[in-house]
């Protein structure tokens, strides 16, 4: 069991800085997922915890000792890659005992852990197999399974399910989650993937362009993002954003002026923004209420019916997209004019800079 | 500027198809639609054929045929009998109870120059291979050093190193230089079996060094990082994943290899002209001198010994095609 400290944090690569500085403590047994848009560099600071990348500056450290200058395999960590780095020279059962033969386990040890790990990623029946003859499910238990046996203090899972199909990918969340619920090791997991990191996560870390941009649970995040990038980033659909400038402050809030001129109020504190300054409003698809007597009007372009939900992509009259999310059906079809109302307390304010304004009430969600 | 281009490359192949459509049309009538293989096929049929079947077939009648004589029709029906010179010993590990001693002194040098040249060869092209493959400065140029002697004409390589080693060579008057006394290389026995078989471990193992590069680089690195979280030391990464990955790459260097090195001819002719004595003399050349350079000229002879030859390379052809395939089915 650990904890993960990262401080000050910094990877250069020949000519440009990859990781700025990035302070950040992850809990014993807490399940961490890094998340952020290719390139963001959560990969980087993933290969840098596990001793793959050299740390150029800062400090690591694993239950308060410093790391930076020990191996890879001596940090206690185990990793699960992207493209499973399976050996494909030797069966399922000596990837699994590789690791152990290294540190020169005992025979019957080493068999004790192997079959204990391939009972519990049900591998078993194909012990004998090389990693060709496996179907890309069974190559990810494999790996999660050469990672298990080492008893590692830290669980490192780098992209893990990104090269399997949409449907093995859920089967395969479930089962990491519930790998951790039983182990209850720290595990630190790299992702593109927000519903992913939504839902698995103990504590999303977003990241851009190497720095941190936000630390939260997955509900914190989505309810109280810190600034504009975040509030894109986490949620699906993606959250809708409008120009607007702040027209006056008021108790409970702020009022703003889109382009169009229309009024908008906004729960939110009014304590870092001036009347007249610039604001963007954000409001998720699942918060516009579409197809009342008052809010914007626009043309409903596309409408997505999942039966259970519905999905329209709407167009404003300054040619903005918004979509919207209804549960439920819509009578609405596509082509038509309605209108779309943004309820105060769903909207999200970010000031110039992308930070956010403090919401003040949080609806249902809270 | 790129428009244009592409304008003008449909030009030309549509005025290539509507030259050839007559030709094409005319052919298919003339033969067949499904026989039309065949006639493109037909000028290296003919070439390979000529140059490559025929000398093969005409290859076993001069080796059941005996005499001097040059036209198959003037040489009389021997049977087995070139064989049975050849294979005559009354000791088969002392070529000077053999009846044609040159054949087996030729057969055991050039069994110890495989030996040799191949497994020294492939150890340096493994260990050059092995460095080349990580993070060194000049790489690209180090890369390209190893690599040049394999562009040389073997003729050229044969001279330089000629010019090194001969009796007022440059590495004799080195030696003198430095107060030693001068080494005959290339006269001494012992020394000109060295120097054969370091000469074309030169000239050849920048080849071989490329495919095991090649090799090396094929082996994803994630694996290799693998391994590192899975704490393996430096040798049992090379023992147990560098090498069993770099395997069936290794297994078509080494037939190859073998392949040529019982092939080897050229570099070692002009060097040391197979002496002294016959002290370097291999196969190949006992095959030349037998049916060529000496009289009278034993066609049927070197004929019977390059069909043996043939067979020992047959054998390691089925080896390296098996080899090969292996590999592609990975």
């Amino acid at each position: 069991m650990a904890v993960v400290e990262l401080q000050k944090l910094v990877k250069d690569y020949a000519g440009f800085r990859a990781i700025h500085g990035v302070d950040l403590r992850i809990d014993d047994g807490e399940f961490c997922v890094f998340v952020g848009p290719s390139g963001c560099g959560k990969s980087t600071l993933l290969r840098m915890i596990a001793g793959l990348e050299e740390i150029s500056d800062g400090e690591l450290r694993i239950d308060g000792r410093r790391v930076n200058e020990e191996r890879a395999a001596e940090r206690g960590l185990a990793m699960v890659f992207q493209s499973y780095a399976l050996y494909p020279h030797m069966t399922v059962r000596e990837n699994l005992a590789f690791g152990l033969e290294n540190i020169k386990t005992p025979k019957d040890e080493i068999r004790r852990r192997v079959d204990e790990a391939a009972r519990m990623l049900q591998i078993g029946d194909y012990m004998e197999r090389r990693p060709k003859q496996l179907s890309g499910g069974q190559r990810q238990r494999v790996a999660i399974g050469r990672a298990v046996v080492r008893e590692p203090k830290v669980f490192l899972f780098d992209e893990p399910l990104s090269n399997l199909d949409a449907e093995l990918r859920v089967v395969m969340r479930g089962e990491i989650s519930q790998l951790h619920r039983r182990l209850g090791n720290t595990m630190i997991y790299v992702t593109h993937d927000q519903v992913e990191a939504m839902t698995m996560a103990d504590k999303i870390v977003v990241l851009k362009l190497g720095t941190i941009q936000q630390v939260g649970s997955p509900l914190d995040l989505y309810n109280r993002p810190a600034n504009q990038f975040v509030a894109g980033f986490i949620g699906s659909p993606r959250m809708n954003f409008f120009e607007a400038t702040v027209a006056e402050q008021a108790r409970g809030g702020i009022v703003a002026t889109d382009e169009g001129g229309r009024r908008v109020e906004a729960a939110v504190s009014p304590e870092r923004v001036e009347p007249g300054a610039p604001v963007t409003l954000g409001v998720r698809p699942e918060h516009l209420e579409i197809g009342s007597e008052r809010g914007h009007p626009v043309t409903v372009e596309t409408i997505e019916q999942l039966g259970g939900e519905s999905y329209l992509y709407c167009r404003d009259s300054n040619g903005r997209p918004i979509t919207v999310h209804k549960s439920g059906q819509t009578r609405i079809r596509a082509g038509e004019e309605a209108k779309v109302f943004l309820p105060a307390e769903a909207i999200h304010v970010f000031r110039e800079d992308g930070s956010a304004l403090e919401r003040l009430r949080i609806g249902e969600e809270a | 500027m790129f428009k244009p281009l592409t304008q003008a490359v449909q030009l030309g192949y549509r005025t290539a198809f509507n030259l050839f459509e007559w030709p094409m049309a005319g052919a298919q009538r003339l033969v067949g639609i499904s026989r039309v293989a065949w006639l493109f096929l037909l000028p290296n049929l003919l070439i390979f054929g000529l140059f490559t079947f025929l000398p093969i077939i005409l290859n076993f009648f001069y080796a059941t045929t005996g005499s001097d004589a040059i036209l198959l029709s003037q040489r009389p029906y021997v049977g087995a009998e070139n064989f049975s010179s050849l294979l005559s010993c009354t000791d088969y590990l002392d070529p000077n109870s053999c009846r044609r001693d040159v054949f087996w002194r030729a057969v055991y040098n050039t069994g110890w120059f495989v030996v040799l040249q191949v497994g020294f060869m492939i150890a340096f092209s493994l260990v050059t291979a092995l460095i080349l493959n990580r993070d060194i400065p000049l790489k690209g140029f180090f890369r390209g050093v190893f690599f040049y002697p394999v562009l040389l004409s073997p003729v050229v390589v044969a001279l330089i190193w000629k010019w090194i080693l001969q009796r007022y060579g440059i590495f004799n008057a080195g030696l003198e230089d430095l107060g030693l006394a001068p080494v005959d290389w290339l006269i001494d026995a012992h020394w000109a079996f060295f120097w054969i078989i370091f000469v074309s471990i030169w000239a050849h193992m920048g080849f071989y060094t490329l495919i095991l590069l090649a090799g090396l680089q094929a082996i994803p690195s994630d694996v290799y990082e693998a391994a590192e979280m899975d704490g393996a030391s430096r040798f049992r990464v090379f023992s147990k994943i560098t090498m069993p990955l770099l395997m069936p790459t290794m297994v078509v260097v080494v037939v190859l290899s073998l392949i040529r090195a019982v092939q080897a001819f050229d570099e070692i002719f002009v060097l040391t002209g197979g002496g002294p004595g016959s002290a370097t003399t291999l196969i190949l050349q006992y095959i030349y001198e037998t049916g060529f350079a000496s009289r009278p000229q034993l066609f049927g002879l070197a004929a019977a010994a390059s069909i043996l030859m043939a067979v020992v390379l047959l054998v390691l052809t089925l080896l390296q095609l098996r080899a090969t395939r292996s590999q592609a089915e990975g």
